[in-house]
């Protein structure tokens, strides 16, 4: 034990050159881009009017405040996140644990789980479009089936439907990942703690509670913060099913940045992503203060 | 008649908590995908309908076999593939060791490091794609597969070293240490200790990764050009300025998915329940 | 003697014709879309085509970039600023000013004063090149246009015993009139792309896209809301696009909307006779939207000479044929206009007849930003009752010319 502490303590070179490759290959390729929108988020950048591109210190920042459009899309992007990696890990958790159980098949169930992931993301949003249509859509007519609904709904021509028809989509779309990194770290667990709980009596609530969800700490941690990144960022689902619409009801904080990027107005766009790192990096602050403090820095 | 009735009870209670939340899961996992199949086995004039049809009166093959025929489909699949495979064993080694670093030292720099690495894939790639390009460009590997696999490593690495870092934790360090204290060297005591327990996780984050390379379009359209376009970008040509080719489309969507669950399917296997009894000492 | 001076001249002219080939040798990366799979081969035998015959060396080598919902744009853009890019793309008018403002595109005018088929192409269709670019030079080339029209299925014209609408209000009458047994009378596009039939709605009332806020405009744009508010049509317009306008019009469930004839084809797949158009009639005043596809040649281009071959054999050449007889879109050259099948085919009359009031919006550099997230989201808002028509037009005329 201790000669691990010691050694543990005795930081050499060799750290340093483990994370040196991943280092090199981050730092060569989105270094310059990264500070190249960086400056740009400091001047009046917008590509359609190059002549009169000039340095204007925060003025797109202090913009952003009185940007109806910017607030409310930051609002969005707060439901888009909760419900969405949210509802994904709720039922991923509960795939993976279901996965983690012997049954007949069990190989054949993971693999056709993973389908939502593996689909590509121009499909998915199509097909979600299609299954969601307010004129013959599929979830329509199941609904009115079991006597749910008497008319048809337009999911996604409705400004209160809209948002959460997209969120049930990246749901669809999320349940995998959180299903397959869950049950990657559920084998981890030794079988000899289960053993002695079973000894003590404890049944299968009390066992995932003191046992399941302690040891898969980190994992829950890592994965559920990457998971809202890559959801805060995502922007194909939205944009392919509505483009934002209707009437800005799912134009999320990342849809605004893609429509003003995509617009050329690259200045404005560039300190939105700023914030919108800035306001990632300000959620993660807990959760990485939590991991580093169990892992005693 | 006493084990009968605790037979049935205990059959019940896997139906309750297994069977049927499984089924239920599943449902909605696949019908989306089941939908597609539907779609791509409708003859062109029942596409269109205001009626919902859960089967097609007269199902065809037809788009299958334009698919693989005049759209050549097979090539985007190979090149995405290659892209995909090469990206996945590069990301997945560089990831390996920097995550062991973090995890498994404590230094100077580290949770700066940690850091970066995380806000690397906070900001938004639309704002980058120019710049990415004139590098590409200036690296002469624009329109060649090395450019996506660049890429798709670089935007990879972060989110692999923290999901293997975040596994490393969870693993009990008395596993190495006891094998350390045995006499045996760090590197000895990962490649017989650490990776083998290791194995699902990289199993994990190797299909995360796969993931990514394989579904990725943005980067894609840029960087390639006829002779090695992926799969996203083939499909989106389906999707022109005043239609969509509804059959074609899902018939490449269902294609798209096999390859990949039969790969998992075998990979899958790895995912054995469990540490062996008695790996952990002490 | 003879036959070995004969003998010597063939191999001397046998020689410097190879080597004059060999130093004419070029390559001219050409992007494009294409709408489906088949037109994408048929360009692809354009290029073979342009390749055997143009007997100066030149190879073109065509990328297809997919449409990606007006992506495509934002594709060549990033691939010009990143010192990349082809020699030739094929273009949308929109997309012209940000270009021009960057010093991506290469003038044609150098190359069009010696070109003979310069007079082929109206010079009305010169102008708004012209217009869009910066006012002097000619930056695009004119390919093909596509004049936009009200599909109609006769079949359900004939059940509510009413006659091809020929004025404004006769239209918005039948809108009403067929809106019954599921069927709804106006196939109305309220997301993207969708201000090219609005416009027709303004003009109708008198309205122009010089200044929205007119009382006129005001009008045509309340005609669209109530349109909508009254359920003449799905109620999903507000988030339907070209996809869906087609598919619904296609599906029976919408018994006119507005398009062009690049869907003609799929129309008659599906309906056979029981499809046809007419102009998008007049009210106070008549407009009706062109639809646009060019080529530009780009500035980093290093053979602009053999460029212009391949942009003028689309243009005026065997190109122009060969695409639009696949695509069914209008040719811009005179000649090809006048073949057979242009003037037989009936989409094609109604488009030359809707052509004199087809027209452009303003051609700015607020213009892709307007069409592309200000005139959905804010005309989403008028729909679902959140704006007024007025607040509406404010909105849209402040942001296009801001």
């Amino acid at each position: 034990m201790e000669i691990i502490q010691k050694r543990m303590r005795k930081a050499n070179i060799w750290p340093y050159l483990l994370v040196l490759p991943a280092l090199l290959v981050v730092i060569a390729v989105v270094f310059v881009p990264i500070l190249n929108a960086i400056s740009m988020s400091l001047q009046q950048y917008d590509l359609r009017r190059p002549k009169q591109i000039a340095f204007i210190g925060l003025q797109n920042y202090l913009q952003l405040f009185s940007d109806k459009q910017f607030i409310a899309s930051l609002y969005r992007t707060v439901l888009w996140v909760v419900f969405g990696v949210g509802f994904q890990f709720v039922f991923g958790f509960a795939l993976a644990l279901l996965l983690n159980q012997g049954f007949r098949g069990r190989g054949l169930v993971r693999s056709v789980s993973l389908i939502p992931w593996v689909t590509p993301g121009v499909l998915i949003a199509l097909m979600w479009r299609w299954l969601l249509d307010g004129n013959y859509g599929v979830i329509n007519d199941l609904l009115q089936r079991i006597g749910w609904i008497e008319s048809n709904i337009a999911f996604l021509a409705n400004r209160t439907t809209a948002l959460p028809s997209v969120i049930l989509t990246i749901v669809w779309q999320g349940i995998p990942f959180f299903a397959l990194m869950l049950l990657a770290g559920l084998q981890g667990i030794s079988h000899d703690l289960y053993e002695a709980a079973d000894i003590d009596g404890a049944h299968s609530l009390q066992k995932l509670r003191f046992i399941t969800i302690p040891s898969l700490k980190n994992t829950i941690f890592v994965t559920t913060m990457l998971r809202v990144i890559w959801v805060a960022n995502s922007v194909d689902v939205i944009f392919n099913m509505t483009e934002g619409g209707p009437a800005y009801a799912t134009q999320t904080l990342s849809v605004y940045i893609y429509l003003k990027a995509n617009t050329l107005n690259m200045g404005y766009a560039s300190a939105m992503a700023i914030v919108l790192t800035i306001l990632l990096l300000a959620f993660s602050i807990p959760y990485l203060r939590s991991m580093f403090r169990d892992q005693g820095v | 008649m006493q084990s009968i009735v605790k037979h049935s009870k205990y059959s019940l209670k896997r139906i309750l908590v297994l069977y049927l939340p499984l089924a239920i899961v599943l449902l909605f996992l696949l019908f989306p995908y089941y939908w597609t199949l539907v779609t791509s086995l409708k003859p062109n004039h029942e596409l269109y309908s205001t009626q919902v049809v859960y089967w097609p009166v007269a199902p065809t093959l037809n788009a299958y076999v334009q698919l693989f025929g005049q759209f050549n489909f097979l090539k985007p699949m190979w090149n995405s593939f290659v892209v995909a495979m090469i990206t996945t064993a590069l990301s997945l080694t560089v990831s390996m060791l920097a995550a062991y670093s973090f995890s498994r030292f404590r230094y100077r720099g580290r949770k700066l490091l940690m850091v970066l690495f995380l806000t690397n894939n906070m900001f938004p790639t639309v704002l980058l794609l120019i710049p990415l390009f004139t590098i590409m460009r200036q690296m002469n590997i624009l329109y060649t597969p090395a450019s996506l696999v660049l890429s798709y490593t670089t935007f990879t690495i972060p989110f692999s070293v923290w999901l293997l870092n975040g596994y490393l934790n969870d693993l009990p360090m008395s596993l190495e240490e006891a094998a350390m204290v045995d006499g045996a060297n760090r590197v000895q005591a990962f490649m017989r200790i650490i990776f083998p327990v290791l194995i699902p996780c990289l199993l994990a984050t190797g299909v995360y990764i796969f993931m990514q390379s394989w579904n990725e379009y943005t980067f894609a359209v840029l960087f390639t050009n006829d002779r090695n376009r992926t799969v996203p970008v083939a499909l989106k040509s389906l999707i022109g300025q005043f239609g969509v080719q509804w059959e074609l489309l899902t018939a490449g969507g269902i294609i798209t998915v096999i390859p990949v669950c039969f790969m998992f399917f075998f990979a899958q296997k790895k995912l054995v329940a469990g540490l062996t009894s008695g790996a952990v000492k002490g | 003697m003879k036959k070995l001076l004969s003998t010597l001249i063939a191999l001397i002219m046998m020689l410097s014709v190879a080597s004059f080939a060999y130093a004419e040798d070029v390559t001219i990366n050409y992007w494009f879309w294409a709408d489906n799979d088949a037109y994408a081969e048929t360009m692809q035998e354009m290029i073979a085509d342009f390749n055997a015959t143009n007997g100066q060396g030149i190879t073109v080598v065509g990328e297809q970039v997919p449409w990606d919902g007006g992506g495509y744009s934002n594709t060549v853009f990033t691939a010009a600023m990143g010192g990349g890019g082809p020699d030739v793309a094929s273009w949308k008018l929109t997309a012209t000013p940000s270009f021009v403002a960057n010093d991506l595109l290469e003038p044609l005018d150098a190359f069009l004063q010696d070109w003979d088929g310069y007079s082929e192409i109206e010079s009305s269709l010169w102008d708004v090149m012209r217009e869009v670019g910066d006012g002097e030079h000619v930056y695009v080339m004119p390919w093909n246009t596509q004049v936009l029209y009200v599909y109609y299925r006769p079949s359900m014209f004939a059940d509510a015993g009413l006659s091809v609408p020929t004025t404004y209000q006769e239209f918005l009458d039948a809108c009403a009139a067929l809106t019954k047994d599921g069927v709804y009378g106006f196939g109305m596009r309220g997301a993207r792309g969708g201000q090219e039939p609005w416009g027709s709605f303004i003009y109708a009332r008198g309205g122009t896209f010089a200044d929205l806020t007119t009382p006129e405009a005001v009008q045509g744009m309340q005609d669209f809301i109530d349109l909508f508010q009254k359920g003449y049509t799905p109620p999903t317009a507000p988030s339907d696009g070209f996809s869906q306008i087609i598919d619904n019009f296609k599906s029976g469930l919408t018994a006119m909307t507005v398009h062009h004839i690049g869907s003609s084809a799929g129309m008659v797949e599906t309906f056979g006779d029981d499809v046809a158009a007419f102009v998008f009639p007049a009210g106070e005043g008549q407009w009706t939207s062109m639809g646009d596809t060019e080529n530009v040649m780009f500035a980093s281009s290093a053979n602009k000479e053999a460029a212009f071959q391949w942009l003028a054999y689309l243009a005026t050449g065997k190109g122009q044929e060969t695409w639009c007889k696949v695509t069914g879109n209008v040719p811009v050259s005179s000649s090809v206009k006048a073949l057979d099948e242009f003037q037989s085919n009936p989409f094609m009359k109604v488009s030359i007849e809707g052509a004199p009031y087809a027209g452009i919006l303003p051609v700015l550099d607020t213009t892709t930003e307007w069409i592309s997230s200000i005139w959905p989201s804010t005309v989403q808002q008028a729909l679902l009752g959140e704006i007024t028509a007025q607040e509406c037009m404010d909105i849209l005329q402040a942001e296009l010319y801001q």
